[in-house]
């Protein structure tokens, strides 16, 4: 042991070494299963470590491709699966026994891992030898992402059957993956990160202990599968403090409240995504150098370093992100893993006061928090009481506070906005990626094929005995296996247990909120409720509206809080409604606009039968229609043309111009109608 | 003179047939037809001075064709702390009356309190009247509480005056067990307090004093047999303390309906058709002239204060010939200004 020097790794035979580079991922999945699978494939050629698939809102939330609710999204956001036949399509050519394999699938995990066991056991492979993760955590869909599908206790339930399966059975799966990526997405500040999150493993494994179906080594070993999926912002220092905190807080959780006593299993395993939600629609390229300082925040400290990371697309708040942006960011990993010497050297920051002492800070608060959600019943409770939801609303709210005032700089939306215009914008696509609108029929005619081949009567068979497992309150793993040898579809999956378990809407995140905001423009505008009010009589009334399936809630509920502090009566009813919900909701409220939300890139398709419906309704030309979300500049000419008076995209951040611009279109719609 | 929509000098009113397109309106919401009923309510709510002649309007023409107009609603309270699950409770409520009764037709309305800061307000109650498509016979509407705009009580008295000759049941829900929710019960002919279980808000709304005003209560989220068992026995230790009921050894929480307490659980379904069944069998206890004369003293009070109310009462005569709300509105205020001049 003598002269080992500081700056050099060394492994366990004393000889001097370098780490191995994290799993590179990209997220991707689009169109349907054949063009996926072949973009998969070519990404696994780039020298891409890792499979993350993205599915379509419909799979996430339980909806066979054919139903009405799921066609606008059929292939829109990631790749739709139906059956078991999509599946063995999605992995043609790919060893699944080989690749590390993570679905981004939350309500439905179960559903897509039972595919996943069914394609493995219908290929002659040994289960143990399958890898990677499901999503699945439900909590923070409640919260931020909104693809939830049943109630809060039966979801915990499901994610308790599939760790029990996986455990034995699987034993290289994460069954869930505890996400705090979203809530910062969602607005959340380290401190309430660290805490949900934190607070959502509580809540999985005192529901696993509850259980009783480990014995104590099987618990140590369960607690070991868990894993976490964190985002990185940029305030890189600070996000590398608490990927320190986060793992030292895992360390004393697994400890105190559980016991663990193999350290193996104490430690924090994470990957990585970072941060979209500071990505500007504004001077785009600028993005590419986000990106990368944010990879740093997770990479730079050796303690505390992602197991995997997936870096988003420099393009993504313009829309989807075509393969070539993909293959850009991937570039940046490789460039970062391979080029620079970053994996030659121990933690750089061991021992450093400044960092210490931030993170005990982020800690302690951290743990006041976590506190104060288990003292007030857990976290199923505190997804029924609204309460973490509300506090991110408020988060999120301080945020564009502070971006609308200048006080938090992003540079080329509210600083050193002019400049040359971005010639990566400048092709004929706009710089995005769209689906082929032609290609969903693919994907309707392989579940037509599927369903006249299949057995029907084994299919009927199936769906009984997991409804009956599932009335039973048994574990639903194996019966949601043989669903999918039988050709199931996802659908009729979901569609069964929600016949058990009921669907859930949650609390919508704008309960008690308010915003703290004064100034010009906001005096502007309610000069304006107020002259609308002498001169009829009332408050101008607006429905917010969430069509389709997307479940991005925040910016919907944040234009609800902003409406409300101009003075609007907002009618505001959460998300996931068709557009007839929407209408019905207009016309009985009698508004005197319609303000619609949304992201995943089927407003087209929507925003069709939304004006199709105000058409019957005989009042397409009475209530006015705005539109908010990610919204490509080359689509608005046309949604404009359906009737849409105004569009909002990412570059109207600041909220009050936005009421602005609504009260002006009310006003005028009024003294033209009457 | 201020616009101030709480205060407008009210105008003299002209008996006039009522315009085409208003009648057609009138007609067109009586067939349930939506949209044509939302602008109507809308103008009922109308603050502004003008709106009162149109709805006089509509109140004569109501008056003198009976024959057009058969519905005569029965109105409901639900009142209760948020978190007691009231909307849930109301949508399953009207799920269950839809299907018990082919005929019948239920107006809901959902009062959300307006914010103090800028006098707007977010209403959410459609959340859990979530009903996928469109019923017929079923109408929601969300309204503000809209301090500033004379009280929760103003809009809705206003509201139910033209919904109860289109439907039979109208149902108010309101947040809270403040004064607005006191007021409501001169609307409705039966206040339900809705309540969680085991919350402590029993001994909440004994202090408030609230206990005495409902005529039943509602034990929500009673999601386990046990649940409601248990809160059962607690609600009526708290009534008992109050001197409202009699406690006896024999007491058992299946037979709770009896004494007016409900339980139920709106997420699993249980106890929604007993209550459905209850509200089915509520008798009338207020008329439509009943439910005017209390808010015309509301109006006068918060105009002239005791000294209008003291008028109103010595020379009752005053509001003799008065035809609608409008014309007692206007008379009591001809009575009023003769002693100020």
């Amino acid at each position: 042991m003598s002269d080992k020097q500081a700056h050099i790794i060394y492994d366990k035979d004393g000889k001097s070494s370098k780490d191995k580079p994290w799993i590179f991922r990209t997220y991707a999945g689009h169109t349907n299963v054949r063009k996926s699978n072949e973009l998969y494939r070519s990404n696994l050629g780039k020298g891409q470590t890792g499979l993350s698939i993205a599915f379509d809102l419909a799979t996430q939330c339980g909806y066979s491709s054919n139903e009405d609710i799921a066609k606008p999204e059929i292939g829109k956001v990631g790749v739709p699966i139906n059956t078991l036949d999509d599946f063995a399509i999605l992995f043609d050519q790919i060893a699944i026994d080989d690749v590390n394999t993570s679905m981004t699938i939350n309500g439905t995990s179960m559903w897509l891992l039972s595919l996943y066991v069914a394609l493995a056991e219908e290929r002659g492979i040994d289960l143990a030898k399958l890898q990677g993760t499901t999503q699945n955590d439900l909590i923070k869909e409640f919260l931020a992402r909104g693809t939830y599908v049943f109630p809060p206790d039966q979801s915990i339930k499901l994610i308790v059957d599939m760790y029990e399966y996986c455990l034995r059975k699987i034993p290289k799966w994460n069954p869930s993956n505890v996400c705090s990526y979203h809530l910062q997405e969602a607005g959340a500040t380290p401190v309430q990160e660290l805490a949900y999150s934190l607070v959502t493993a509580i809540t999985v494994l005192d529901a696993i202990r509850e259980r009783n179906c480990f014995n104590a080594d099987e618990f140590e070993q369960c607690v070991g599968r868990v894993s976490f999926f964190v985002n990185a912002g940029m305030r890189f220092i600070e996000e590398m403090c608490k990927m320190r905190a986060f793992t030292e807080l895992w360390d004393e959780i697994c400890q105190q409240r559980y016991g663990v006593k193999n350290p193996k299993y104490r430690l924090f395993r994470y990957g990585v995504q970072v941060n979209s939600l500071g990505l500007t629609e504004e001077q785009p390229e600028n993005n590419a150098w986000r990106i990368l300082i944010e990879a740093l925040g997770v990479t730079l400290s050796r303690d505390a370093r992602c197991r995997a990371l997936q870096l988003p697309a420099w393009n993504e708040a313009l829309s989807l992100p075509r393969p070539w942006d993909q293959q850009w960011s991937l570039r940046l990993q490789q460039i970062l893993a391979y080029e620079t010497d970053l994996l030659e050297y121990p933690d750089l920051f061991a021992g450093s006061p400044v960092v210490q002492s931030k993170v005990e800070e982020l800690k302690a608060q951290a743990r006041d928090e976590i506190q104060k959600i288990l003292d007030a019943g857990g976290g199923i409770e505190a997804i029924k009481t609204g309460y973490m939801k509300s506090q991110l609303v408020i988060s999120q709210a301080e945020r564009m506070a502070k971006i609308n005032t200048g006080e938090q700089v992003v540079v080329g939306k509210n600083r050193w906005a002019d400049g040359i215009a971005s010639p990566l914008v400048g092709g004929n696509d706009g710089g995005v990626f769209k689906v082929d609108p032609e290609s969903a029929a693919e994907t309707l005619h392989a579940l037509e094929d599927t369903i006249a081949k299949r057995d029907a009567n084994k299919v009927k068979a199936c769906l009984e005995k997991l409804k009956e497992d599932a009335k039973a309150g048994r574990n639903l793993m194996e019966a949601s296996i043989a669903c999918a040898h039988a050709r199931v579809s996802t659908g009729e999956w979901a569609g069964t247990l929600r016949e058990v378990y009921g669907e859930y809407r949650p609390p919508t995140g704008v309960e008690g909120q308010s915003l703290a905001l004064e100034n010009a423009k906001l005096q502007q505008v309610r000069a304006k409720v107020q002259t609308f009010m002498d001169q009829f009589g009332h408050r101008p009334r607006i429905v917010v509206g969430k069509p389709g399936l997307d479940g991005h809630s925040n910016g919907a509920e944040m234009i609800s809080v902003a409406a409300r502090h101009a003075g609007f009566d907002v009618i505001y009813f959460g998300i996931r409604l068709s557009a007839v919900d929407i209408v019905q909701s207009a016309i009985e409220e009698n508004v005197d606009v319609i303000g619609i939300s949304l992201l995943s890139g089927s407003h087209n398709e929507i925003i069709a039968q939304l004006m199709n419906e105000l058409e019957q309704e005989g009042a397409r030309d009475a209530i006015p229609v705005v539109l908010g979300g990610i919204i490509p500049q080359g689509d608005i000419p046309a949604l404009m043309a359906q009737g849409i008076k105004a569009v909002f995209t990412p570059k109207d951040y600041d909220l009050m111009d936005i009421m602005n611009k609504v009260m002006d279109i009310v006003l005028e719609h009024k003294a033209k109608r009457g | 003179m201020s616009r101030h929509p709480s205060s407008p000098t009210i105008a003299a009113l002209k008996n006039q047939p009522l315009a085409p397109d208003l009648l057609q309106q009138l007609q067109q919401a009586a067939a349930f037809k939506k949209w044509p009923l939302a602008k109507l309510i809308s103008l009922f709510e109308n603050r502004n001075s003008d709106a009162a002649q149109t709805r006089h309007d509509i109140a004569r023409h109501i008056q003198q064709h009976p024959q057009d107009f058969p519905r005569d609603a029965r109105v409901i309270g639900f009142t209760g702390t948020p978190g007691a699950g009231k909307s849930s409770l109301i949508a399953e409520l009207c799920r269950a009356l839809l299907q018990m009764d082919a005929n019948i037709a239920i107006a809901v309305l959902a009062v959300d309190p307006s914010s103090q800061i800028s006098g707007g307000s977010i209403l959410g109650d459609r959340t859990r009247m979530h009903y996928g498509k469109k019923e017929e016979r079923l109408f929601f509407r969300s309204q503000a509480s809209n301090l500033e705009l004379g009280g929760v009580s103003e809009a809705t008295f206003q509201a139910t005056r033209l919904l109860r000759h289109l439907f039979d049941l109208i149902i108010i829900e309101t947040v809270g067990i403040g004064q607005s929710e006191i007021d409501i019960q001169f609307l409705t002919d039966h206040t339900f307090l809705v309540m969680q279980p085991l919350a402590g808000d029993q001994i909440q709304f004994m202090k408030s004093g609230i206990m005495e005003v409902p005529d039943s209560f509602i034990v929500n989220k009673c999601d386990e047999e046990k649940l409601a068992r248990t809160s059962y026995h607690m609600l009526r230790s708290s009534l008992k303390q109050a001197r409202l009921v009699e406690l006896g050894a024999l007491d058992d929480y299946r037979n709770a309906a009896r004494e007016q307490i409900f339980l139920t659980s709106a997420l699993k379904h249980l106890g929604i058709d007993t209550l459905a069944q209850a509200v089915l069998n509520i008798p009338r206890r207020k008329t439509a002239e009943q439910c005017e004369t209390c808010y015309l003293k509301k109006g006068v009070q918060r105009r002239y204060g005791e000294f209008g109310l003291r008028i109103l009462k010595n020379e009752p005569d005053v509001l003799t010939g008065a035809t609608t709300f409008e014309e007692k509105e206007f008379a009591a205020q001809a009575a009023i200004q003769r002693h100020i001049r």
